[in-house]
């Protein structure tokens, strides 16, 4: 079993859905600064958070979701993981975290030693996606063992640093699903399968 | 016997010069700094200029003081309303609550653009607010948030913003992305203990979206605006 742990309870309280809130810039924010703090205690070093541009990530994730969005509501499951996948390649193609030292804490060799702000960003994609998924559909969120093995970790940051559309594959493999790593960051262009 | 009742005297006027003083002597000051090169004169002229501009900066600071301590009295406690944009419109006191909401609100706003110096009408913005709530028809609440935006706007409630190089938007589309988060806000759904995120929340995406804004603005596009107040109110 993966020694990765998610914080769905350092997630701020709302009254709302999390579906809803979540799509709420205030309760967004709080919710990654709380993740980050979180994180930076976890690793022994701090995450600093760039505020104007986890704005701009979530105001492109906004955008992207309403574009993608399927008519079809049979779809809506699927495409609540895929919207992680979304908010997971704005987090990279603008990181609005910058690792300040070294993560002393972090287990050497892990994913978070290795890249602290991609670990941080995922975590956070698959935290907010396993409770809310638990809200809506009762269900568990599994993790798949690849989120252990380094050498995913190295492919997923060198091709995220040449293409952020990689990295909403990489959380879709984590969520368990087979991406379409030519076209990772459309919906239409999973496989039927997975969208069911 | 009973007190007789005196009518209340309208504070915002003295309130209003008194911020309009210390927003000139503010300006005058960073102006005189920016202009002067003391140190390029040659002596004794660098001598005596630099012995001006410490006393010209002495005053200033001074008078800022009072100026600021005497319009804070004058002010009171202010708070921004949770209540939403249009619940406010039938509120007793709506005009004095819109305007002195919008000139803490802007403040804050502009502030968070980045911006040094600026000055915030409150009286402009009550009596824009006044008009538009006679005016106003029974179009739906973005629609008319939109006309008060452009309205806001052409009575300069914002003026006099400059910058520093850090800006985070074009100065020119500064103002009005300012009023639209102000706007955004006050249309937004929100509770006491979430008023300032909220706000902090409508200026982040009013400056993510200040090309957007300024471009309808430009136009005079009620619709545009009022589809971008549809968009994002939910957001905040």
């Amino acid at each position: 079993m993966s020694k990765v742990r998610l914080h769905q309870d350092a997630l701020p309280p709302t009254n709302e859905p999390l579906r809803i809130a979540v799509r709420r810039l205030r309760w967004f924010k709080a919710a990654f600064l709380r993740h980050a703090e979180t994180v930076s205690q976890e690793l022994g070093c701090k995450l600093e958070v760039d505020e104007a541009k986890l704005a701009g990530c979530f105001m492109r994730w906004l955008d992207a979701i309403e574009v993608q969005r399927p008519a079809d509501k049979s779809q809506r499951r699927a495409f609540f993981e895929f919207a992680a996948a979304l908010m997971m390649r704005e987090l990279t193609t603008d990181m609005p975290l910058k690792a300040e030292g070294v993560p002393v804490l972090a287990q050497p060799g892990s994913a978070a030693a290795f890249w602290p702000e991609g670990y941080c960003c995922t975590i956070f994609c698959l935290s907010v996606h396993a409770a809310a998924t638990a809200q809506e559909f009762h269900t568990e969120t599994t993790i798949d063992p690849a989120i252990d093995d380094l050498r995913h970790w190295w492919s997923f940051r060198e091709n995220t640093m040449q293409d952020a559309r990689f990295s909403a594959g990489f959380l879709q493999m984590l969520m368990g699903s087979q991406p379409n790593w030519v076209m990772p960051d459309v919906f239409s262009a999973q496989t039927k399968d997975d969208r069911a | 016997m009973p007190l007789p009742s005196f009518i209340q005297p309208d504070s915002m006027p003295l309130r209003e010069a008194l911020r309009g003083l210390r927003f000139l002597l503010r300006r005058g000051g960073e102006t005189l700094a920016d202009t002067i090169s003391v140190d390029a004169l040659p002596k004794p002229a660098s001598e005596i200029a630099s012995v001006v501009m410490t006393e010209v900066g002495g005053i200033v600071r001074s008078v800022d003081t009072v100026a600021s301590s005497a319009a804070k009295k004058i002010l009171g406690g202010q708070e921004n309303p949770t209540a939403a944009l249009d619940d406010l419109i039938h509120h007793d006191a709506a005009e004095a609550e819109f305007a002195q909401a919008i000139y803490v609100a802007l403040s804050a706003v502009l502030r968070r653009f980045g911006t040094t110096s600026f000055f915030v009408s409150e009286m402009s913005a009550r009596a824009t607010f006044a008009a538009w709530r006679r005016e106003t028809g029974e179009a739906d609440p973005e629609q008319r948030a939109a006309e008060l935006t452009l309205r806001l706007l052409d009575a300069r409630v914002v003026r006099g913003v400059s910058v520093d190089k850090a800006q985070l938007a074009p100065t020119g589309a500064l103002d009005g992305a300012a009023v639209f988060a102000v706007l955004l806000w006050l249309q937004s759904s929100r509770s006491d203990a979430e008023n300032e995120a909220a706000l902090d929340a409508a200026a982040d995406i009013a400056l993510a979206k200040a090309d957007e804004i300024a471009r309808a603005l430009a136009a005079r596009r009620l619709d545009s605006l009022a589809a971008l107040y549809r968009k994002y109110v939910d957001h905040v």
